[in-house]
């Protein structure tokens, strides 16, 4: 073997090398691709919780939309309604949500801890249009239903699969005179555990 | 030596690649599960239990508390009819009739979804409440910078632009209810130098 032979085989050998480790690579990026996707969601800090759980406690209503000083908590609100959230963990009690007066539309919508929307409902949803939600799991609506009481007697009965959870209320702003009367509406309303 | 700098090539690839492929993914605006009428984009599930890998991906690192299909729809365009970027410098109309919901809005955002607030006394947003319709019950909105008869939406600054159209209350949201829906086109008008 001469040694021209011999280093002409030596680059052959070194270029398959170098094919079958981008092709490992390329299998690899896969792989990788995959577990980044679906370790997202249960890594992410900055979700909706998260977020939501650095400006106020459980049980306590507080204003996402833009037009809330600072920065939006939460992106991608719709700039012609006034929204609110609320976090809330069942297994010391039973949600109940209210917002006094009517307003031109409102919605309503529960998340789960990550975010995904299990239940939404809008002023059409309810007796008289006003919101009135009750949360719930489905062992404490046993007993609710045994003996119901007074104050529920008008309330949306929402049961949860689950403990915790992040309930919106978002309500329409036609043009900018309304918006007072809104920001009243989310003052009055409550988020409580009862 | 040799077969250590192949693997480190290999890993290099797998993990970079990986990771940009996840990232492309994740800001493409139309990505998997979206469905598209025109130049508009919606995902009916996003944010929804029966959301696939992308989209919960994408509620979670953007911190999203998307719309229930009881409360609406909305829907989201980066390029006019012709498909060209939106760009805020350029004027465009937004004309054409809207399918039906209890009420709709529209509004410029920057690509991060914020809403593009203009220092004017006109509000950042059109609703179904405060446009003028034609005799025909269709609306023309015209969108840029500088102020126009008729419905005006205002906008500001430089760069990119998307229009976000939401419906409320409206049947869209339901089980094969986009089949056959047509949303207004999004026209140039020309731009400024």
């Amino acid at each position: 073997m001469t040694a021209a032979m011999r280093s002409q085989l030596k680059k052959r050998s070194l270029w398959k090398g170098l094919a079958y480790a981008l092709l490992l690579g390329l299998v690899g990026a896969g792989i990788v691709h995959i577990v980044i996707l679906l370790l997202i969601p249960s890594f992410s800090e900055r979700n909706a919780w998260g977020r939501l759980a650095d400006v106020a406690d459980l049980e306590t209503m507080v204003r996402i939309d833009t037009s809330a000083a600072g920065p939006p908590l939460i992106s991608g609100t719709d700039p012609a309604f006034l929204s609110a959230a609320c976090r809330f963990d069942l297994s010391d009690g039973i949600l109940h949500v209210q917002a006094p007066g009517h307003v031109p539309f409102w919605s309503a919508s529960v998340y789960d801890r990550g975010g995904s929307n299990l239940f939404s409902l809008t002023d059409r949803s309810g007796p008289a249009g006003l919101l009135d939600v009750v949360v719930l799991t489905p062992e404490q609506m046993i007993d609710v239903r045994a003996d119901l009481p007074q104050e529920f007697s008008q309330s949306v009965f929402l049961e949860l699969p689950m403990s915790e959870g992040i309930i919106v209320v978002r309500a329409f702003a036609p043009d900018a005179s309304w918006r007072p009367a809104l920001e009243d509406f989310f003052r009055r309303s409550s988020c409580k555990l009862v | 030596m040799r077969t250590a700098l192949l693997a480190l090539v290999a890993l290099s690839v797998a993990i970079g690649g990986g990771a940009a492929s996840v990232w492309y993914a994740l800001q493409a605006q139309e990505g998997i599960g979206a469905v598209t009428i025109g130049r508009w984009t919606t995902y009916p599930e996003l944010g929804t239990p029966d959301a696939n890998p992308y989209l919960r991906a994408r509620v979670a690192r953007d911190g999203l508390l998307a719309l229930g299909r009881t409360e609406g729809l909305s829907f989201v365009s980066e390029r006019d009819t012709r498909g060209r970027l939106i760009q805020r410098r350029c004027r465009y109309t937004i004309r054409g009739t809207l399918p039906p919901a209890r009420l709709w809005t529209v509004h410029a955002a920057d690509t991060g979804m914020a809403p593009i607030s203009s220092a004017g006394r006109l509000g950042n947003s059109l609703n179904s409440q405060n446009v003028l319709y034609d005799d025909a019950n269709s609306v023309a909105i015209a969108v840029g910078r500088n102020p126009a008869p008729g419905n005006w939406l205002p906008v500001s600054g430089d760069g990119r632009m998307l229009l976000v159209l939401t419906l409320y209350d409206t049947p869209l949201s339901g089980a094969g209810g986009m089949n056959g829906v047509r949303l207004p086109e999004i026209i140039n008008d020309g731009c400024d130098a």
